[in-house]
């Protein structure tokens, strides 16, 4: 073998070491997952906007059908604050889907009043400004960006000060508003590739389960969530089958419902 | 040299010398993930959003844990893993919800880097499975960054 033979030889298998060493231990093709079960860590809850994402892909949407920039109501009630919050900050990424800059800065600043209603003000003032500046310039990825960073700063700001159930509200809050913008489009336009971005089992589980914690939180709203919930689970939770029109219609109905109650004052 | 610029010199060495003690005595969660998110960079260029919430712990050498997580189809995902123990050898993989193991075949794994692709064949729960497969350190920090596009 000539030396640059050998030299190639000798780089070629350096180079698979290196892609070996990079590409690790092959990972079993199955797991028990039963046996993970005590080792499992809490869902993060998806934002709106990687269901509208997927949505998206499906065909074209008109979000500004979805836009809403009515203010809602005051609350004095902390955790109806929070749900109204996960709302408005739903109604962001609905509002940056159709590109309406008005619309975002209003919800940037009704982020910011609400905040503050619930103690969380100061961690929030520069993003809501952020938002404010990014939807001016309309640079939409960093407005969707300053939308996730203002819902994380305001949970790990009640996450410190051990609100951690408030933080679990404004998850719940904009999950139902996302779930009801997402059931409307499919309604419209059904498809069952539409439909099945409605499968989400674990997640609702897990917000009933965070919900049964909450008994000090004794209002109305609180109590339909929970009964929704209930009717809501057998309707996405069908395992292989297709979630039907029907079923896609219902939870648009229940989800709308919801979303009065926590926009609107009893 | 002067005594005030000696007096500096030696406050900055013991400033860098206390930091590195913090990252190697006091390593945190949030140190991991600055590591987990530095994996993440790449791929933001290449149009990924990058979650702002991320899952964290410690583990010691060879425990894994699972992390639980909802995905789209229609949607593709990263998973990134990080910590800061730099000797340590970590993974990340992604399994359906039957235990089948559903990423695709581009994950990787560079020292305490790992990463883990997946486009959903389907929309519902996936677990990721994070492991520490060798560390140093009796407990290993770690975070885990998702981000879709």
């Amino acid at each position: 073998m000539n030396p640059f033979a050998r030299y190639l030889k000798l780089s070629a298998v350096a180079v698979s070491g290196l892609t070996l060493c990079a590409q690790g231990a092959q990972a079993p093709q199955h797991i028990d997952i039963k046996q993970l079960s005590k080792k499992v860590e809490d869902v993060v809850v998806p934002l709106p906007n990687e269901v509208f994402g997927a949505l998206n892909k499906l065909g074209s949407v008109n979000w500004k059908e979805y836009v809403r920039s009515n203010k809602g109501s005051n609350f004095t009630e902390r955790p109806r604050i929070a749900l109204l919050l996960g709302t408005v900050i739903a109604d962001g990424f609905i509002a940056v889907q159709a590109e309406d800059a008005p619309t975002v800065k209003e919800i940037g600043q009704r982020v910011l009043a609400l905040s503050k209603g619930i103690g969380v003000g100061n961690s929030i003032t520069p993003h809501a400004k952020a938002i404010i500046e990014a939807a001016d310039k309309r640079k939409w990825e960093n407005v969707r960006q300053e939308l996730d960073r203002t819902q994380n700063s305001v949970q790990q700001a009640m996450n410190e000060v051990h609100d951690e159930k408030l933080s679990q509200l404004v998850s719940l809050g904009g999950w139902l508003r996302g779930t009801e913008v997402l059931t409307a489009v499919v309604t419209k336009r059904f498809s069952t590739d539409g439909a099945e971005l409605l499968h989400q089992p674990d997640l609702l589980a897990y917000f009933q389960m965070r919900l049964q914690a909450m008994p000090e939180f004794d209002l109305a709203i609180i109590r339909e969530i929970q009964g929704a919930l209930v009717e809501v689970k057998p309707l996405i939770d069908v395992g292989n089958a297709h979630i039907s029109p029907e079923s896609v219609k219902k939870i648009n109905e229940i989800t709308t419902r919801l979303d009065y109650g926590i926009v609107t004052r009893d | 040299m002067n005594a005030y610029v000696k007096v500096l010199l030696r406050g900055s060495s013991l400033l860098a010398a206390l930091l590195a003690l913090r990252l190697t005595v006091f390593g945190s969660v949030d140190d991991a993930q600055s590591f987990a998110l530095q994996a993440a960079e790449p791929y933001v260029k290449e149009g990924f959003q990058v979650r702002e919430d991320y899952w964290g712990g410690d583990l010691g050498a060879g425990e894994k844990k699972a992390v639980r997580q909802q995905l789209f189809k229609g949607n593709e995902y990263w998973f990134w893993m990080g910590t800061e123990v730099e000797r340590a050898k970590i993974s990340v993989h992604i399994y359906d919800s039957e235990g089948k193991l559903a990423e695709q075949p581009d994950g990787w794994e560079k020292g305490h880097f790992a990463a883990a692709h997946i486009i959903p064949k389907s929309t519902g729960s996936y677990f990721i499975i994070v492991n520490i497969e060798e560390s140093p350190e009796e407990r290993t920090h770690w975070a885990l960054v998702y981000g879709f596009r």
